[in-house]
């Protein structure tokens, strides 16, 4: 019954069984494949038709102008395009992996088309040997595509993603080659792509070889073991294996460097076939006008008959047949499908579908069927479940599936997700291969092409809406079909003005949370709407994305405020360097003066590295003392300069900067002190360099006031110090320090006692004292300690130079308990001592509470 | 190099950060074959010390070299420059690149920028027309871990930057590091902030996690409860004060640097006279992880009784008959013998410096100037140390601390300083003077000062504090509660709520939100003090507190909040630039703009 007419289908090649289902009657009209150039994209991908420049063909009312059509693997026509490319006759033409359609003409130039037949600018070129010998004749693999010229010397373009003509190395033949196949780059040793040429006269034996062309050397292969030149060639699909016919009419199957024949059948016809295909990795079809013959490895080859040319179009486990009419699909039938449908098959899997025929029958026999497989229940459902994967008619799915359901009803131990999974790829399956999207995968093929890469093709087609509920149903990221159609939206949508625009592509994009809306805005503004850029980027969240776009559409202003909040300095710098490099420098310094950071980060990077033009933006802004402080620190780098020695004219220039900073910071009445300053600091400079020639000691230069007058005094130029105290109004108390200080430095007691003795000292005697302890000279302290008028002074410093007793004196005198205490502790170590201040201080708080 | 601290016991996995940070400094290593040089720029090389050891430097053929202006000597001809991301690192790379073409050197190099390349660096390079021939990369490395309860974002001059330059690079960086730790361990519930700069970190972290979210529902509970973000501008009396804590006194003479400090071979008794020696401080040293956060009064105690105890011991070992455990017990003790002979060593050389009458006389100055009622006093003692000419640093300490607790000084006093200033030190220190002005540090005073209010709301000044057995933190300043830590304090006790009148006498805004991943959507809802017990996490573990001082933080207020911590939860504090040192790092810097 229904089982039966499933395997009257099949046509038995050695021992397997091959099946030939028709996938689509074509919908095309008036396209006649004997007139035309066809390509056609594996894995259901999309058919090129143009018509055959090569062959005479009569005009049926229609322009004499050649016509590229693209179809759908069911004939829907998808785009067109009249071809008036110059440059010769079309040679080539085949698909790439990501559906662009390559067209090769004589002169050697390349073109591209993608789906929507739009021609790919720039176009590229084989090189100028292509150009001046004309190309004979290529050959096309995934991503790249060898010609020879009519001068037989190979060129190769290895990815067309990264278009650079290579010249392989000369096979050195003169005749051009018989036939010519490919290894694609992927099995070859060298990682390059290897060229066969089938190369030999009709006659002599010994010529005949096929020549293995590499960039960079030539081999001959085969030899002896040809018996004759080869006709056609075809590596198979991994590479590893030859196919060819050759001059005497044998099918020769060889490893693909030509070291052993795996088979060898004669053909009945020494006419070479048309077409030569591999069929899955287990048979070779052979086409000649109007016979197809399908070999195997042994056993009788099948064939089968048209009465209208074919196209033979390989895929990884079969061969899809384009005819005029129809598309077909033959495989070898999978083994799952063999076990259910062989006729009088009593597998388990054939066993459990009849079980599911008497259920649904209402029949007892159901029950019967399934007690005899219980134990290989699980195996039959398997077995369901994976032919349902391999049918391409949808009611036969269904039952299949149904039946491994039913079977699954009765075993405990079988993967349940299976059936679910097998639905969900079937449910992807069935809606690709709908006539409208016309995409004929087997499941084989969908696994091998993966889901995303399937996505990828929708969406080049433009078939978002598919794309995205698969992308949905199969849990995948849908974030590329969305970000794919809003900019195809764009691109379609030059009519609509840019709010209503906006609104149709945020409705959609809100699907996809963490979707780059920069990046529709960067695909919008290279589709010359600006505007609707600067919308679509209001909505980036991502500020380092944001940013940059702004700076691209020309929205500097919104990009330097929107770096400015997020916080990001870096991207800060990216504006202000973007600004900077645009816009004249006033401008530049009127955009950023409003912005606080943006301005600030400017002087710190101008400070390091743009030091002149830094000055140029204080005096724009009105920032006199900005410059005025940038130019006392230049005198400051003139000092460390090694030129700078001291005493040397240099001087000149340094005292300048320093009075036009003096100059500057009197512009403004808030620095008035930092003017003054400056002329002090001058002043000295002048008179340090006087000191130094007076001296002839280079010791002053670049020391501070306090220090100048140290060293006169230090020197004994006394008068000189008197003259710096003078000049710059040095008080009474410092100088009364710097004075004490120096002569104890230079140990002049004498000296010291006199100056004590001048007038009575305006802070007191301490100074003395510090100065004479700091230098370990008691004696000279004990002169000075007594005249302390603090009492609790006293005690210190008596206590600093050991005297106890004198120091307990004078802490009493002061009635500071805290004092005695601390004292006390400093003399710790002196029992006599210790037991003084106890006393004392006994005595103290006896008298604090009375 | 210092040792490597040991985090097996901190509060949060922060091995497995530093883990990281190793295995992407090894990979850059190997992404550059054979042998090379490895630049990097000093201060880096500090941080690197605290995250790997040399030795896996060099199993990688790695030659190191400091970054200066000096050009590098070395046969390798792949050259490796590690530097943060500052300008004027630039300048280095430039001229020793031109320095190898002028002597026609051809090598390779790379640029690994920390942690992250910037616009303005790279611009830099091209100027310079270097650009094509260096390779530049990135090493994300945000943060270091000092200790087991201390992070630092190496930021050592991110205070004066953001202050003075106005630059707010570093408060991205904070953010992002803040985010890399929620990364880890779950995004942090509470966030409270005060100061300007922290609420706009506080902002930025959730700007970052708006961008680029956490995926909370991997975690079930945040281990972080609250973050807890301060300025130092807030609160810039306390680092102005001497610390007197162990750690804080060793730091203030010796300058503690990167977790260990150098000091003369001869102060720990060994016989190299002159040689410098390195000494490790973290919790691995378990002497040191007891005595470093208390009173150093104390500390002189504790070690004088431990080695009693140590010489007791000993003798009854000599005279009496000992069983084998207590043999065991007392061996046991001996081991630790080194860790005292070393803190024993360093004490005794601190109190050199404790003792001097300069320094008692500065303490009793600062407390002055904190309680903040004679103002004559104060201006005549800073008066003479400036005619005295006593080290700028101490001085300008004084100072700022002066014109801080004073709202800026009046005019007259001002002027007068500023030219006493410029007369005993030179003119160059204008520079100086101007960036302390900008900072709001040392300035004219303009209103009337608040300080006497928040010492007394905050009770900053804690009379009778008793260092040996203290129930305040005021104890690390003897008498003085750091402002920093009192305001965490309440942060932590009760939210800003009840602090919220001092909080507005103090700079900048404040902060308190709640963000999380409860509610979906990245705004997060403001609320002000609702009350709020964060010391309770639903399964009864001790909540977490991430404090993190934006501006940098002394050893004593670490102490203090450890004193904190212990009293109620845990903490992980976070810094960046520490102490008197970093203070004067940056003033240092200052001399040069």
């Amino acid at each position: 019954m229904a089982n039966v007419s499933v395997a009257a289908e099949w046509q038995l090649l050695y021992n397997r069984y091959y099946r030939k289902p028709e996938l689509y009657p074509m919908r095309w009209k008036h396209v006649d494949l004997a007139r035309n150039k066809i390509a056609a994209a594996p894995f259901g991908g999309p058919l090129a038709v143009i018509r055959d420049d090569s062959k005479i063909v009569q005009l049926h009312g229609e322009s004499a102008l050649r016509k590229l059509r693209l179809f759908s693997s069911s004939g829907h026509l998808l785009a067109d395009t009249v071809w008036r490319n110059p440059g010769g006759r079309l040679i080539g033409m085949s698909w790439t992996d990501d559906h662009t359609l390559v067209c090769v003409v004589q002169d050697g130039t390349v073109y591209r088309y993608d789906v929507h037949a739009r021609l790919i600018e720039p176009n590229l070129s084989l090189g100028k040997e292509c150009f001046e010998s004309n190309v004979a004749d290529c050959a096309f693999w995934g991503n790249g595509v060898v010609c020879i010229t009519e001068s037989n010397q190979l060129f190769c373009i290895a990815d067309f993603k990264n278009p650079n003509a290579v010249k392989l190395a000369d096979p050195g033949i003169v005749e051009p080659p018989r036939c010519m196949a490919v290894i694609e780059p992927q099995y070859t040793v060298s990682g390059n792509v290897e060229v066969l040429l089938g190369v030999g006269d009709g006659g002599e034996e010994e010529d005949a070889a096929v020549i293995a062309v590499e960039e960079d050397g030539v081999q001959r292969l085969g030899g002896e073991m040809l018996r004759g030149p080869l006709q056609k060639m075809v590596v198979s699909r991994d590479g590893k294996w030859l196919a060819s016919f050759t001059h005497d009419g044998r099918l020769l199957v060889t490893t693909s460097d030509l070291t052993g024949v795996i088979i060898e059948r004669e053909c009945e016809s020494a006419l070479p076939p048309e077409q030569l295909a591999w069929c899955g990795m287990d048979a070779v079809l052979l086409y000649w006008d109007d016979m197809l013959l399908m070999m195997g490895p042994d056993g009788e080859p099948v064939t089968y008959l048209y009465d209208e040319p074919i196209i033979l179009i390989p895929e990884c486990d079969g061969v899809r047949i384009l005819s005029n009419a129809s598309m077909e699909f033959l495989q070898r039938v999978p083994d799952s499908t063999v076990s259910i449908f062989t006729i009088g098959s009593t597998s388990p899997a054939a066993l459990l579908y009849d079980a599911l025929d008497h259920f649904d029958r209402r029949s007892a026999k159901a029950d019967e069927n399934l007690r005899l497989i219980r134990s290989s229940l699980p195996e039959a459902v398997e077995a369901c479940v994976d032919a349902a994967g391999h049918e391409f008619d949808v009611s036969r799915q269904r039952t299949l599936l149904r039946a491994a359901s039913y079977g699954q009803a009765f075993c405990s131990n079988f993967h349940r997700d299976r059936i679910q999974e097998m639905c969900k790829i079937l449910r992807v399956l069935n809606a690709v291969r709908s006539f409208e999207i016309g995409i004929p995968l087997s499941i084989q093929q969908y696994k091998l092409l993966t889901p995303s890469v399937l996505i990828d093709r929708l969406i080049n087609a433009h078939q978002h809406l598919l794309a995205l509920r698969i992308s949905e149903y199969l849990g995948m990221n849908q974030e590329v079909v969305i970000m794919h159609w809003a900019c195809a939206k764009i691109t379609a949508s030059l009519a609509i003005p840019d709010a209503t625009l906006l609104e149709i592509l945020l409705d959609k994009l809100k699907v996809c949370k963490g979707i780059s809306y920069a990046a529709v805005a960067a695909h919008a503004d290279k589709n010359g709407r600006r505007k609707l850029a600067a919308l679509l980027v209001e909505h980036e969240p991502r500020s380092s994305k944001q940013v940059p776009l702004l700076l691209s559409i020309g929205e500097e202003d919104t990009a330097l405020m929107k770096a400015t909040e997020c916080g990001d300095t870096d991207l800060v710098y990216l504006v202000l360097f973007h600004i900077w490099q645009k816009r004249q420098p006033l401008e530049f310094f009127g955009t950023i003066q409003a912005r606080q950071l943006a301005r600030d980060l400017f002087i710190t990077y101008a400070r390091c590295y743009k030091h002149e033009f830094l000055k140029d933006f204080f005096l724009s802004t009105g920032q006199l003392q900005d410059v005025a402080f940038l130019l006392w620190k230049e005198s400051w780098e003139l000092e460390k300069n090694p030129m700078a020695s001291k005493g040397s004219p240099l001087h000149g220039p340094r005292i300048k900067l320093i009075e036009k900073a003096q100059n500057l910071f009197a512009e403004t009445k808030e620095h008035t002190f930092e003017s003054k300053a400056a002329e002090e600091h001058a002043k000295l400079l002048r008179l340090q360099h006087e000191l130094e020639v007076t001296t002839k000691q280079a010791i002053f230069v670049d020391s501070s006031i306090s220090d100048t007058i140290r060293t006169c005094i230090v020197l004994g130029n006394h008068r000189a110090a008197l003259k710096v105290k003078t000049e710059f109004k040095v008080s009474e108390k410092r100088w009364y320090w710097l004075k004490v200080f120096a002569l104890a430095t230079i140990k002049d007691w004498a000296a010291l006692e006199k100056f004590s003795k001048e007038k009575k000292p305006p802070i007191g005697y301490r100074p003395f004292v510090e100065a004479c302890i700091e230098a370990d000279e008691k004696g000279e302290a004990i002169k000075y300690i007594p005249k302390l008028a603090d009492p609790r002074e006293k005690a210190e410093s008596y206590a600093r130079i050991g005297m106890a007793k004198e120091a307990a004196d004078a802490a009493a005198q002061s009635k500071d308990g805290e004092l005695l205490g601390r004292l006390k502790l400093t003399f710790a170590q002196n029992a006599a001592a210790s037991s003084i201040f106890d006393t004392l201080r006994d005595r103290l708080s006896f008298q604090g509470a009375s | 190099m210092a040792q490597i601290p040991n985090l097996d016991n901190a509060p949060v996995n922060l091995t497995s950060i530093r883990e990281q940070s190793q295995k992407e400094l090894i990979n850059i290593l190997k992404n550059v074959r054979g042998k090379k040089c490895l630049v990097i720029d000093p201060k880096l090389g500090d941080s690197l010390s605290l995250t790997i050891q040399t030795s896996i430097l060099k199993e990688q053929g790695v030659e190191l070299r400091h970054l200066s202006a000096e050009p590098i000597q070395s046969d390798c001809n792949k050259v490796i420059f590690l530097v943060r991301s500052q300008l004027n690192l630039m300048r280095f790379i430039c001229s020793n690149v031109h320095d190898d073409i002028s002597k026609g050197l051809q090598r390779e190099y790379h640029v690994y920028f920390v942690p992250r390349r910037t616009v303005a660096c790279e611009k830099v390079l091209e100027d310079e027309k270097l650009h094509h021939m260096i390779t530049i990369g990135e090493y994300p490395l945000y943060m270091v871990a000092m200790d087991e309860d201390v992070l630092s974002f190496e930021l050592d001059l991110s205070y004066k930057e953001c202050q003075v330059d106005g630059d707010a690079s570093s408060l991205w960086h904070i953010a992002k590091a803040i985010h890399k730790l929620e990364f880890s361990f779950g995004v942090i519930p509470h966030v409270r902030a005060k100061g300007k700069a922290s609420v706009r970190i506080a902002d930025i972290l959730n700007r970052m996690e708006a961008e680029e979210p956490i995926n909370s529902s991997d975690m079930a509970v945040p281990e972080i409860n609250t973050v807890i973000l301060l300025d130092r501008e807030v609160d810039m009396v306390t680092p102005l004060c001497s610390q007197l804590t162990y750690e804080g006194l060793i730091d203030e003479f010796l300058h503690i640097n990167n977790g260990s400090v150098e000091i003369d071979a001869s102060v720990l008794g060994l016989q190299q006279e002159g040689k410098k020696t390195k000494v490790p401080l973290n919790s691995s040293d378990k002497l040191f992880k007891e005595i470093r956060d208390l009173n150093f009064e104390v500390v002189v105690q504790i070690l004088r009784q431990k080695a009693t105890s140590m010489k007791q011991d000993y003798t009854d070992m000599t005279t009496t008959t000992q069983s084998v455990s207590e043999l065991k017990d007392f061996v046991k003790k001996l081991n630790s013998l080194p860790e005292m002979t070393r803190h024993i060593n360093l004490a005794q050389h601190l109190s050199t410096f404790t003792s001097k009458p300069s320094f008692l006389g500065q303490l009793d100055m600062e407390h002055t100037i904190i309680e903040s009622q004679s103002y004559d006093i104060c201006f005549e003692y800073i008066e003479e140390l400036i005619h005295k000419q006593e080290p700028l640093t101490t001085v300008l300490r004084l100072l700022v601390l002066f014109s801080i607790t004073n709202a800026g000084l009046p005019k007259k006093h001002f002027d007068y300083f500023r030219r006493e200033l410029l007369h005993s030190y030179g003119f160059e220190h204008i520079a100086t003077l101007n960036n302390l002005e900008k900072a709001g540090l040392f300035k004219k005073q303009e209103s009337k000062s608040n300080w006497l209010t928040i010492k007394r709301t905050l009770q900053l000044v804690v009379e009778d504090t008793d260092t040996a057995n203290p129930n305040d933190i005021a104890y690390v300043f003897s008498g003085y509660a750091p402002l920093s830590i009192r305001l965490i304090q309440h942060a932590i006790r009760s939210g800003w709520r009840p602090v919220e009148e001092v909080l507005k006498l103090l700079p900048g805004p404040h902060l308190e939100t709640r963000r999380g991943g409860f509610s979906n959507s990245p705004s997060f809802d403001t609320f002000y003090g609702v009350s709020n017990s964060i010391d309770k996490v639903p399964d009864g573990r001790r909540s977490l507190v991430l404090v993190v001082f934006v501006g940098g933080v002394t050893f004593a207020e670490i102490s203090a909040l450890r004193f904190l911590s212990a009293q109620a939860f845990s903490v992980v504090s976070s810094w960046q630039l520490l102490t008197e040192q970093n203070l004067k790092g940056p003033k240092k810097t200052w001399h040069m703009i």
